[in-house]
């Protein structure tokens, strides 16, 4: 029996785990379930040893579990499959197995006869269908999923947690993944599996247990547990108060996409998605991690895209988003929701950072006009409400709220009339939150059309007009935020469609 | 003031480097029997800037492609090339000086142009496709020459007499000099001034922000190439008018005196951070350290050795923040 008992955590001032106190039992696969942010990973993480410095304690079996790193963790027989494969696909399927305690030779070498038949010996368990000197690179990532599994198996495992291990899996291989799992469970070992698939929870699990914005809600044996319960679970009642905006209805569309899918590596990533903006509206993309709403984005702004279909305007005209450069000329402009990797120029100033993108309009002949670039900087700062000591400061300097309001300045100096914003409040604390939104606001009543996608529901719904909603890359449903709840939104976000 | 170190922090540092090593190379220069300092004679101090002159050339475009987060290796290759095509279109071809110079421009231009279409489409490394580069650079110089070096000569059915401006002395001043300080200006306006300079360090800063921003990633680092490929050719061409000849296996090794000089002057190997008053001071650095070493008839062995050591002390000072700049 393993019991979670006052479980909190926090980071700084902020509470992300708040006295959670269930238990589960040997021999049986419990599923963790909760929109993002429910505090899932992070409950697992402090079960393997990688959170630490949680307040409350871990029994197994009446005694207390406490780890101060993963290798602790692991060698109390804790192990946790992430979500990205940590498989290294020019090693051997055995070599993999075995990575970091190879038998060895009496020379010192690696005895690979002892490695391949004892990796033989634990994959013989899976049914494995590959010979020990494979390249671990040529199986499918089902397998190499399975792979993952066994490796953590071969340290002797008590405790085993899978997170999301089906979210990069066709169905066929998540068979074969449920069939070892259940192989798992008869020999006593506790499973933890995180999933964002309620139909998966239904044919894995048996116990389910519902986690929402780091509290427990919820267990149920899964036998006894309705769909519908745990959706609300998930989401909770949450009182969205009624929103009287009305969208604006005008004729003209700044951007109109008619059946589009779009194909990644000949993989349709997203099907059939249909929906048109008008000149100043605030549009919402939901969904859940996976949903295809931050690739819809990019597929709009033309950045990593193989192959599309359907029909797309841009201002009434047919438009092939093909490059990036392309659509900043054309007034389109994309903020990526990770500000560091993508937005951000490190080492470039503040003034820099601003400017890159609309150097044409501060220069002649390509000689850029310096007082110019810096007084249309300063005049933006300041409107968009920016601390900062120095235009020549590093932008990486900043706070991450100032470092998102200048992205956002780098996007109006190009007189923009349509922004494609990815999580535009991800990591912000509260109060520059609420400026952002202010300033979006601001934005769209000057006409310039927004698209924000974002997994917090509720920013949605108190900011923008309408709402569209992805699940697993297909559109399930447009919402007037006047007439909908983050309720109905979540529940279109877990919707299973074939 | 905080404002202007801050601008200014990169340039300083180097031309402090500077400062400080001319004034003791001053201490340190031997004197003649009439008891004047060798080393602040008017004759020696051109002598150091027209020796560094060619390697100061090629430096400048090993700024731009490194602050592009590149490296090219090709630029004693292409350096080499330039001068056989120099003085076999003087001696050979009859091309006349013009069309000579143009064309040994055009196969600088070209070769950069190829490095960084490779490396930019076909998403290689620039250490690897430069790397094939300044092997088929070479071979083409060796194929036009047949192998052999060619001696430029003056007079009739030679090279035109308009040559030796390369050699010559304007106002007292060897001409390359001129034309190093000419670039560094040009190159220093390119890179601080233009939108161009600007999209350069957004690359080498984050490539992909770059690309979201809208900057053209691909072709500004093609860009970088071509620069660097036309300097070095610029400086075969001054190559070859000094030594009075075009030999297809010079230029060996310039691309590591080119990339030293680059990180002595500040410029980080990791791109987006930089200068060409940088790399000048580097340049000149180096040009100061080997004259003093000189003049003392310290022998190469014992020069190649402290010029490693130079280039570690160099880069390490440069991580250091100095309070008594700042203010």
């Amino acid at each position: 029996m393993l019991k979670f008992v006052n479980i909190s955590k926090s980071y700084g001032r902020i509470e992300v785990l708040h006295n959670i106190n269930f238990e589960v039992r040997e021999g049986r696969i419990t599923a963790l379930i909760g929109a993002n942010g429910a505090g899932k990973s992070t409950l697992m993480k402090i079960l393997s040893g990688s959170v630490l410095d949680h307040s409350g304690a871990i029994e197994l079996d009446g005694r207390t579990l406490r780890f101060n790193s993963v290798r602790d963790a692991v060698n109390a027989g804790v192990s946790i499959v992430h979500q990205e494969l940590n498989i290294i696909p020019d090693l051997t399927v055995g070599e993999n197995l075995f990575l970091g305690r190879e038998p060895l030779t009496k020379l010192g070498l690696i005895d690979y006869k002892k490695l391949n038949g004892e990796a033989s010996n634990i994959l013989a368990e899976f049914d494995f269908p590959f010979s020990p000197d494979t390249k671990a690179g040529k199986l499918g990532v089902g397998w190499q999923q399975v792979l993952e599994i066994a490796r953590a198996l071969a340290v002797e495992s008590k405790i085993i947690i899978l997170d999301e291990p089906t979210s990069a899996l066709s169905s066929s291989e998540i068979k074969i993944l449920f069939d070892k799992m259940n192989r798992l469970k008869e020999k006593g070992i506790i499973i933890f599996f995180i999933t964002h698939r309620l139909q998966e929870v239904f044919e894995a699990a048996d116990d389910v247990v519902v986690l929402r914005d780091g509290c427990f809600i919820s267990e149920y044996i899964v036998q006894n547990a309705e769909r519908e319960v745990l959706i609300n679970d998930m989401i909770g009642k949450a009182i969205s108060p009624v929103r009287k905006r009305e969208p604006i209805y005008s004729n003209e569309n700044i951007l109109k996409l008619d059946k589009v899918t779009v194909y990644k590596q000949n993989k349709a990533i997203l099907h059939s998605i249909s929906f048109e903006i008008k000149p100043g509206e605030i549009f919402g993309l939901s969904g859940l991690m996976g949903s295809g709403k931050f690739e819809l984005l990019k597929f709009i702004f033309g950045d990593s895209v193989d192959r599309w279909e359907g029909d797309l305007y841009l201002f009434g005209n047919k438009y092939n988003p093909s490059s990036a450069s392309r659509s900043v000329k054309n007034k389109v402009f994309y903020l990526s929701s990770s500000r560091k990797d993508e937005g951000i120029l490190p080492d470039q100033s503040i003034l820099h950072n601003s400017s890159i993108s609309a150097l044409k309009e501060f220069s002649t002949n390509t000689i850029i006009d310096n007082k110019s670039e810096s007084s249309a900087v300063l005049k933006m700062n300041e409107k968009l409400n920016i601390h900062f000591s120095s235009l020549f400061q590093e932008a990486s300097t900043l706070s991450g709220g100032n470092q998102q309001k200048v992205l956002l300045g780098r996007a109006l100096l190009i007189n923009p009339k349509l922004l494609l914003l990815g999580e535009p409040t991800r990591g912000i604390d509260v109060g520059a939150k609420e400026e952002i939104y202010y300033q979006l606001r601001k934005i769209s009543q000057n006409g310039i059309s927004i698209i924000i996608s974002s997994s917090d529901v509720n920013e949605l719904l108190d900011n923008c007009g309408r709402v569209t909603v992805l699940s697993q890359g297909r559109q399930t449903g447009v919402f007037s935020t006047a007439e909908t709840t983050s309720e109905e939104i979540l529940r279109h976000s877990f919707k299973e469609v074939s | 003031m905080i404002n202007l170190y801050h601008k200014y922090s990169d340039i300083v540092k180097p031309f402090f480097g500077v400062v400080l090593i001319f004034f003791a190379c001053i201490l340190l220069s031997p004197n003649t029997s009439s008891g004047t300092n060798i080393f602040l004679k008017i004759e020696n101090l051109t002598n150091i800037l027209r020796q560094i002159s060619e390697i100061g050339i090629i430096s400048i475009g090993m700024t731009v492609v490194i602050i592009a987060a590149g490296i090219d290796l090709s630029v004693g290759s292409i350096l080499a090339l330039a001068a056989t095509i120099t003085a076999f279109g003087l001696m050979d071809w009859r091309l006349g000086l013009i069309i000579t110079i143009l064309l040994a421009l055009l196969a600088g231009g070209v070769s950069g142009f190829l490095s960084g279409v490779i490396s930019a489409w076909g998403k290689m490394q620039s250490f690897i496709a430069t790397l094939a580069m300044m092997t088929a650079a070479r071979g083409f110089a060796l194929f036009i020459s047949n192998s052999n070096s060619r001696n430029i000569g003056f007079g009739i059915n030679s090279a035109p007499d308009s040559f030796k401006i390369f050699t010559e002395q304007v106002l007292g001043i060897p001409f390359p000099i001129y034309i190093f300080v000419f670039t560094t200006l040009v190159f220093a306006v390119l890179i601080s001034r233009t939108t161009f300079g600007r999209y350069i360090y957004a690359v080498g800063s984050n490539e992909t922000a770059a690309r979201l921003a809208g900057v053209r990633v691909k072709w500004v680092k093609v860009f970088t190439f071509v620069i660097a490929g036309f300097l070095s050719a610029l400086a075969g061409i001054i190559h070859a008018a000094q030594l009075q000849q075009g030999n297809p296996n010079d230029g060996v090794g310039f691309e590591l005196d080119a990339i030293a000089a680059v990180v002595i002057g500040g410029t980080s190997l990791m791109g987006g951070k930089g200068t060409i008053a940088g790399t000048f001071a580097g340049v000149l650095i180096i040009g100061l350290l080997s004259n003093i070493l000189g003049l003392h008839g310290i022998q190469k062995d014992f020069q190649l050795m402290l010029k490693g050591g130079i280039i570690v002390l160099a880069v390490f000072i440069q991580g250091k923040e100095f309070s008594f700049l700042k203010r």
